[in-house]
């Protein structure tokens, strides 16, 4: 039972990686209309140069990874203007099948400069805490506090702020949100910063919690993929839903099946949600 | 002289193997408007299940559990059968979805495919896979091995031309380009949507199984890491380079990325390091390719309609 | 006494909370067998909602749509449509990768668009004969010139013929039409009027959603009015104009004196 326990807790850091991984990339849906595959690679972009910083030029691990978030943003920035602005008019198909080049691009450069084969960082070993006989290493207690405090500051920028509603309203309906005066230029730009800087925390705490290949970013696109269709098309609690939900099937599947399932666990689950609930588990449907 | 000739034999060879396969997608995407990003399985599939169907029944240390020992023209069939019994039965439930969600859920039944391979060993020795595939004699008219296996493929490759061809130049097709053109309208005349469509993808599926068959018999060897997602996104850029309005150009457009691959391998690297970065070089340049091409010409079945004479 | 053909049952439909067509009782009316009948009403009375109700593409919430005895509900739009009902577009739809000609010729009911007859060929000689029947079609609505042309440089009153040529090629037995008159200039209008009541004329049952009231009181047998999904007034032209619960409906709006 404690194990099953055990394998749940995990899952429950998992979860919480899989929301701060997604989020950015739900953005990018909602707003830019479009699944942005290379947003996964956007997580290994910041997991190396946190890696680059940090063991390769000894950064201590704070500044390697701010430097790596806002680069990651100003990247993510750079290729959602040059490459995906002049083709959205040609229908979220074609953007996609780009987005797969882009992503094609970033992993031959990530290749290309750092080569194959693991990394790691340069950071004390994790300390395992014990609490009612569960284990948990302090890293995984900061993916945690990490995913809850940017669910916690991103629900007051989404509500609170002009940019954060500005965004809200694009995403439910752009036509209507250009037609009522919000700057439509200046709102994509922020999510797409916004979305690239989600990406590049959910990068440094993937470099501070797994290993680190430059294969990493696509073994995480099945999963990203997961929660952000079982979120659907809903508000940030979906996502945070979603994420747990996806985070704990996977690491408490294990129990039962070899480990080597795990991420197809997670897509079984999104499946099964395509084919019953197609809008997944957010109340809108798209208009 | 003689590596230029090596390279123009491999290039027919491959080319015309993947050239099916980028046919079958022109099929299913450019005419039926569905997006398959699964494509290997289908391929996968039929590579397995000729290896299996021609192997001998496991012995010794042999961790797979079924050998059936036929000869290479049933394993061949057999190859065909398995493609489509995958697409059968992972289309059925998923077609009605909207292209990204298809594109998805084909990409992941793809890669579920290929975690079954891996993990579960009695299909096929797991990540060793199955050598010694059974080929037939191909020693025939005095020609070697490869040539004989090059003009197969490209036989293949023909016969696939020319079935969907024939296939798209009938009323059949058509009723399949109402369908993707306007599905309401093409509703409001009676076409059964689900149907039609169901027929296409599991149609253009057979050819892909025969390919891996094929594929099989040259390399002699199937194990996973052959049949990863990689093979589907080098058939998408090639469908994407070739274009999608002519089979011509869709054979030209893989013919021409299998060339492109092949010269950069044949180049002699002298370190590890350098051939690690001709490899990400392809990567990048052919991602490259696919952003740019897609940006000045478009698929008409996604971009705009049929241009006015 | 003619039969009915169609029959609108007591149909309700809901998005959400918003209740579209039907009030308290549901919409309901019929249509006996070769008539044409209009189907008038302002802006938002749910004219286009019924159609969509009728043909398939929306769902009653409750109520049953009835054609030819036969229960429409679980069935899908080109089921339905197999069983006889064609219909046109309030936009005018067509297929942009056909010629004028193949846009009509894939309007038939054709079985030479299974497999098995692509396997065992010989339909060749039954596209001789498709090509025939879709060229008087199109020659009856106006568009021989056209034949061999592309959608794209058709004009929006030539693709509204377009489809209704499409819809003719498969001998509907009852057709619906969406603001037929919509876009199309009047030279044009004139004809389609003709193209109408020649239809009547055979036989045929139509169904015709119009604004303008000039152009369908002249030439339909009954008319039923919608005002806010439910059903306002039915009759005659004739008694629809007189009725004041259908000029104060379209009060300040352009009618028939």
């Amino acid at each position: 039972m404690t194990l099953l326990a055990q394998y749940a807790l995990t899952g429950v850091v998992t979860g919480c990686f899989l929301i701060l991984a997604t989020i950015g990339f739900s953005l990018t849906r909602q707003v830019e209309g479009f699944l942005n595959i290379a947003h996964a690679e956007m997580l290994g972009v910041s997991a190396f140069i946190t890696w680059g910083l940090n063991a390769g030029a000894g950064w201590p691990i704070i500044p390697s990874a701010v430097v790596a978030i806002v680069a990651t943003a100003l990247i993510g920035l750079f290729i959602g203007r040059v490459v995906y602005d002049p083709i959205r008019k040609l229908g979220p198909a074609v953007v996609l099948i780009s987005s797969v080049g882009v992503a094609y691009v970033i992993a031959g450069l990530m290749h290309a400069i750092i080569g194959t084969g693991i990394r790691t960082l340069d950071i004390p070993l994790a300390t395992t805490y014990k609490f009612f006989g569960l284990r948990i290493t302090n890293y995984q207690m900061i993916v945690v506090g990490l995913a809850a405090l940017t669910g916690i500051s991103l629900a007051l920028f989404l509500n609170r702020t002009k940019t954060g509603l500005a965004i809200r309203a694009m995403s439910a309906n752009p036509e209507l949100a250009a037609s009522r005066g919000i700057d439509v230029r200046q709102t994509s730009r922020a999510t797409w910063l916004l979305s690239s800087g989600l990406a590049g925390l959910a990068g440094v705490m993937l470099a501070l919690i797994a290993t680190l290949s430059t294969d990493i970013a696509f073994h995480q696109i099945l999963q990203i993929l997961a929660v952000a269709i079982l979120a659907g098309l809903g508000s940030l609690y979906s996502v945070i839903v979603a994420g747990l939900i996806v985070g704990i099937a996977m690491d408490v599947s294990v129990f039962w099946i070899p480990a080597g399932y795990r991420p197809l666990i997670a897509f079984s689950v999104v499946i099964i949600a395509l084919l019953v609930r197609p809008e997944g588990l957010s109340m809108k449907r798209r208009s | 002289m003689n590596t230029v000739f090596q390279i123009g034999l491999t290039v027919l060879m491959f080319g015309s193997l993947f050239s099916v396969l980028t046919l079958s997608l022109n099929l299913q995407y450019a005419r039926g408007g569905m997006i398959n990003f699964g494509t290997v399985a289908y391929f996968a599939a039929g590579a397995y299940a000729y290896a299996i169907v021609t192997q001998e029944p496991p012995h010794g240390l042999d961790q797979y559990l079924v050998g059936l020992d036929m000869p290479w023209w049933v394993g061949f069939i057999a190859a065909g059968i398995a493609a489509m019994a995958f697409a059968i039965l992972t289309g059925w439930p998923t077609l009605r979805l909207r292209g990204e969600y298809l594109a998805l859920t084909t990409f992941a039944f793809a890669e579920m495919l290929n975690s079954l391979l891996v993990n579960e060993r009695g299909i096929g020795n797991g990540t060793v896979g199955l050598a010694n595939v059974e080929r037939p004699d191909a020693n025939i008219l005095g020609l070697s091995e490869n040539i004989v296996y090059a003009l197969a493929a490209f036989a293949l490759m023909l016969a696939t031309a020319y079935a969907f061809r024939r296939l798209l130049a009938s009323p059949y097709g058509r009723a399949v380009d109402a369908i993707r053109d306007d599905e309401v309208a093409a509703q409001a005349i009676g076409k059964d949507i689900a149907r039609l469509r169901f027929q296409v993808f599991v149609i253009s599926s057979i050819p892909i199984g025969f390919a891996g068959a094929l594929y099989a018999m040259i390399t002699t060897l199937v194990n996973p890491d052959l049949f990863s997602a990689e093979v589907t996104f080098f058939v998408w850029i090639a469908l994407v380079l070739g274009g999608e309005r002519t089979l011509l150009g869709v054979v030209i457009g893989t013919m021409a990325l299998v060339g492109f691959q092949e010269v950069i391998r044949a180049i002699p690297f002298e370190s590890v390091r350098a051939a690690e970065i001709a490899a990400s070089a392809e990567d990048i340049v052919t991602g490259i390719l696919f952003i740019v091409i897609l940006r000045w010409q478009p698929f008409s079945a996604l971009a705009r309609r049929r241009q006015a004479a | 006494m003619t039969r009915d053909l169609l029959v609108v049952d007591k149909v309700t439909k809901r998005f959400g909370g918003l209740k579209a067509v039907g009030g308290d009782a549901g919409l309901s009316f019929s249509v006996p067998e070769g008539t044409f009948l209009g189907l008038i009403g302002p802006n938002g009375a749910g004219k286009s909602t019924t159609f969509n109700l009728i043909s398939g593409v929306l769902k009653p919430t409750s109520g049953a749509v009835i054609l030819d005895g036969k229960d429409l509900s679980v069935a899908r739009p080109s089921d339905i449509a197999s069983y006889g009902l064609g219909r046109t577009f309030q936009t005018p739809r067509a297929f942009p990768s056909l010629t004028v000609l193949e846009n009509v010729m894939v309007g038939a009911d054709n079985e030479g668009e299974t497999l098995l007859s692509v396997l065992r060929g010989g339909w060749r000689s039954r596209e001789r004969a498709l090509r025939a029947k879709a060229g008087e079609v199109l020659d009856r609505v106006g568009l021989t010139e056209r034949i061999n042309d592309v959608v794209a440089n058709l004009s929006g009153g030539e693709l509204r013929m377009l489809e209704v040529a499409r819809q003719l090629v498969r001998d509907p037995r009852i057709l619906l039409l969406d603001e037929p008159t919509a876009g199309v200039d009047p030279s044009l209008q004139a004809k389609l009027s003709r193209i109408l009541v020649d239809l009547h004329a055979e036989g045929r049952t139509l169904v015709v959603v119009e604004h303008n009231l000039h152009f369908l009181l002249q030439i339909a047998d009954s008319v039923v009015v919608l005002q806010n999904g439910e059903l306002l007034s039915k009759g005659t032209p004739g008694e629809i104009k007189a009725d004041e619960k259908v000029i104060a409906a379209y009060l300040g709006a352009d009618h028939a004196a």
